[in-house]
């Protein structure tokens, strides 16, 4: 067995089994747990409107804190959305998720996906480089912002190299490149890449609560 | 080879053309025929390029052989195989095609020499030539 | 032996002119990308050459590597290589059978003891003491053996000898192996593809009897003249796939415009070979340009990695049992630990 069918074959199986594990574990605790009852006269009658509110109302900072938070809101976002664009539009990784759930979309070419791929990768050492940088940021920060955010530049870096066939032998790229969305699967449910799920529950909870209270959202 | 023709194949080639369909490498080869040819004229050392060693697009060949037109030597060489040797407009300077059996291109060069070295007759079959005559005229001169 | 078994006297005695040999070695080096001054070189060395002796065995194959040299697309041109060399021995192509054939191969051994040619197809057994497959009562392991020890370098054509091939795949019934698994002091080299290009056979032979040496190899054994560049790195169709443009199902109308066929299942980045530039039946094609994906067939196990039809990009196993399995396990365990947790809640509600 070669690094390639290693990498596509026994990691991958170990690496979704993880993913699906620590994602439905950590889900289902988290929903499953005791709220604490709220005694007060709930001000309207449903509250999840105010969830979905509050969830599209954060997604850019108040007023107030424009000036403080744009940089840092706006790199997120070029990467966010750089990264949808590489891992949901490039053909290949089409493939993937179509043997995954048989779901399939048409691709795009594939220019697009390496000019995305490129600024993403510009965007995440940006947004290393501040983190490190900013004395606040890296006093708060630990082992999970960094490792998080390796998880999340390597495939796209190794990816990047792997389509220009630059550095070894393809098949060696494309292991190598594997090998790290393993990676990056294995830690999502364990470290702060886990906001990607828990970001609309704390948000649609705090935005239900605010609005049963009648609290401005 | 009749059925592959109508099967829909768009080729699309991978070498960055300029404009006008040139890749740059006929130009190249123009430079490097003149540079064996200096050396041809000074020392008297042969030298070829194979067509085949680097890509050429449609255009690229068209410049060459406009470039080279033909000379006053036209010669075909059959032997497994059709080979056609034309000395270019440029006395030395001949293209050289060789063919197999069934008409596919198998080698093609351009060879700066005072002769291709394919026309000559080697030596050894003009010796083994003189023996067969000479039995045949003593058979034919036998009563 | 009254006239010199040269190349040249042999050449002779067929009719073949030296104009002809010349045109050959042309054609050869012309293809192995070595100057147009080496043919000279070539047809020289070859005209005053010794014969070089060969011995083919052939092993756990299917023959098809014998067939692609012998029904080669210029039959008189590749014939030439039969000139080249005095094949000694070869089930095949050889008039004689039987015992009178096998003592012919060992008189041609001592003849030539440590100067001969080994030449391999197929894989050979080792299960059971290697009786899955014999010649003349002799298993093909010990055949091996025994021809190794005289022979100057051993070629390996084909998939089959140069790792395993079809024999190899799982489960491998019958301990299929390699030459290069068995023979460790001779320089082997391998010439893999199932089969490979007659070319490539040939070019590969005339390399070694012009130069008496095997042309530079890669990490496989493989002659990097012709297995340096993946399929993809030369491959027509490579701007469609650097747009993106990929045929979906065969025959619909991306296929029909010939684009990348990675979606079918195509090995062509994974796999070396020299397909896409020298192609098949004297240049007519080669599996790609005909509308079928790459099978990888010169490359270890590639019947082993996964359906021919499966992209690269897609993992090998059928995972969704055991995401199901993993995703309902941590439902459990997830329930379990919310469970824990509210009762702990309860209890100290109530403690209040």
């Amino acid at each position: 067995m070669d690094l390639l069918q290693f990498a596509r074959g026994p990691t991958l199986t170990w690496a979704f089994a993880i993913f699906a594990f620590g994602m439905t574990w950590r889900l289902v605790g988290i929903l499953l747990l005791k709220r604490r009852p709220d005694y007060s006269e709930p001000r309207n009658a449903t509250s999840w409107p105010g969830a979905i509110k509050l969830i599209i109302s954060r997604s850019w900072p108040h007023r107030e804190f424009i000036q403080r938070t744009a940089f840092g809101q706006t790199l997120g976002y070029i990467f966010h959305i750089g990264l949808v664009i590489v891992v949901f539009g490039f053909a290949p990784h089409i493939l993937v998720f179509k043997g995954l759930t048989g779901l399939d979309w048409p691709n795009l070419p594939n220019a697009i996906i390496y000019a995305s791929g490129a600024i993403t990768l510009g965007a995440l050492i940006v947004v290393l480089g501040r983190r490190l940088i900013h004395p606040v940021l890296r006093l708060l920060s630990n082992f999970d912002d960094y490792f998080s955010w390796f998880v999340t530049f390597a495939p796209v870096a190794t990816g990047m190299l792997a389509v220009a066939h630059l550095g070894a032998r393809y098949e060696t790229l494309l292991a190598i490149h594997i090998l790290s969305v393993a990676l990056l699967l294995v830690w999502f449910p364990f470290g702060k890449l886990m906001h990607a799920a828990l970001v609309f529950v704390s948000r649609g909870s705090t935005g239900a609560l605010f609005e049963r209270k009648g609290a401005s959202i | 080879m009749s059925g592959l023709d109508n099967i829909g194949v768009k080729v699309v080639n991978p070498l960055p053309i300029q404009e006008d369909g040139l890749s740059g490498n006929a130009d190249a080869i123009l430079h490097e025929i003149v540079a064996l040819l200096e050396a041809f004229t000074a020392t008297g050392q042969t030298g070829a390029i194979d067509l085949h060693s680097l890509p050429l697009t449609p255009d690229d060949y068209e410049l060459l052989r406009a470039t080279l037109a033909d000379g006053e030597v036209h010669a075909q060489i059959n032997a497994i195989g059709n080979t056609e040797v034309r000395e270019t407009l440029y006395p030395g300077v001949w293209w050289v095609t060789y063919y197999n059996v069934e008409g596919d291109i198998v080698a093609d060069l351009l060879e700066i020499t005072a002769i291709p070295e394919i026309l000559k007759a080697p030596a050894d079959d003009i010796r083994e030539g003189l023996v067969h005559l000479r039995e045949l005229l003593t058979q034919l001169e036998q009563p | 032996m009254n006239e010199p078994d040269t190349l040249g006297a042999s050449l002779a005695r067929t009719g073949i002119s030296r104009r002809s040999f010349l045109k050959f070695c042309t054609a050869m080096a012309s293809l192995m990308a070595l100057p147009p001054s080496a043919a000279y070189a070539m047809a020289d060395a070859l005209n005053r050459a010794q014969r070089q002796s060969v011995i083919w065995l052939s092993f756990q194959e299917c023959t098809g590597c014998v067939e692609s040299l012998t029904r080669s697309f210029d039959p008189t041109l590749e014939q030439l290589i039969f000139e080249m060399i005095s094949l000694d021995y070869q089930e095949t192509l050889q008039a004689a059978s039987g015992e009178a054939a096998e003592s012919a191969r060992e008189q041609a051994m001592k003849a030539s003891y440590g100067k001969y040619l080994l030449i391999v197809d197929g894989s050979i057994p080792t299960k059971d003491g290697g009786v899955y497959s014999t010649v003349a009562g002799v298993s093909n392991h010990d055949l091996l053996v025994e021809a190794a020890r005289g022979a100057a370098a051993i070629v390996a054509v084909g998939t089959c000898s140069s790792f395993g091939g079809i024999p190899h795949a799982n489960p491998n019934p019958t301990g299929a192996v390699s030459v290069a698994d068995l023979i460790r002091d001779k320089p082997i080299m391998n010439v893999p593809g199932c089969p490979p290009i007659p070319s490539v056979i040939a070019g590969v032979l005339a390399y070694f009897v012009t130069y008496g040496k095997l042309p530079e190899l890669d990490h496989l054994g493989r002659p990097k003249v012709f297995f340096a560049d993946t399929i993809h790195d030369r491959c027509y169709r490579r701007p469609f796939y650097e747009q993106g443009k990929f045929a979906k199902t065969f025959d619909d109308e991306g296929a029909r415009n010939g684009w990348c066929l990675y979606e079918l299942g195509c090995k062509g980045p994974t796999t070396y070979n020299a397909c896409a530039t020298i192609k098949w039946n004297g240049g007519v094609s080669f599996p790609i340009e005909s509308g079928h994906g790459c099978l990888g067939c010169s490359e270890p196990d590639f019947w082993d990695k996964g359906s021919f039809y499966k992209p690269l990009a897609v993992p090998l196993a059928d995972n969704t049992p055991t995401i199901t399995a993993a995703a309902l396990g941590g439902a459990a365990v997830g329930t379990v630990a919310a469970v824990i947790s509210r009762t702990h809640q309860t209890h100290i509600g109530e403690e209040k």
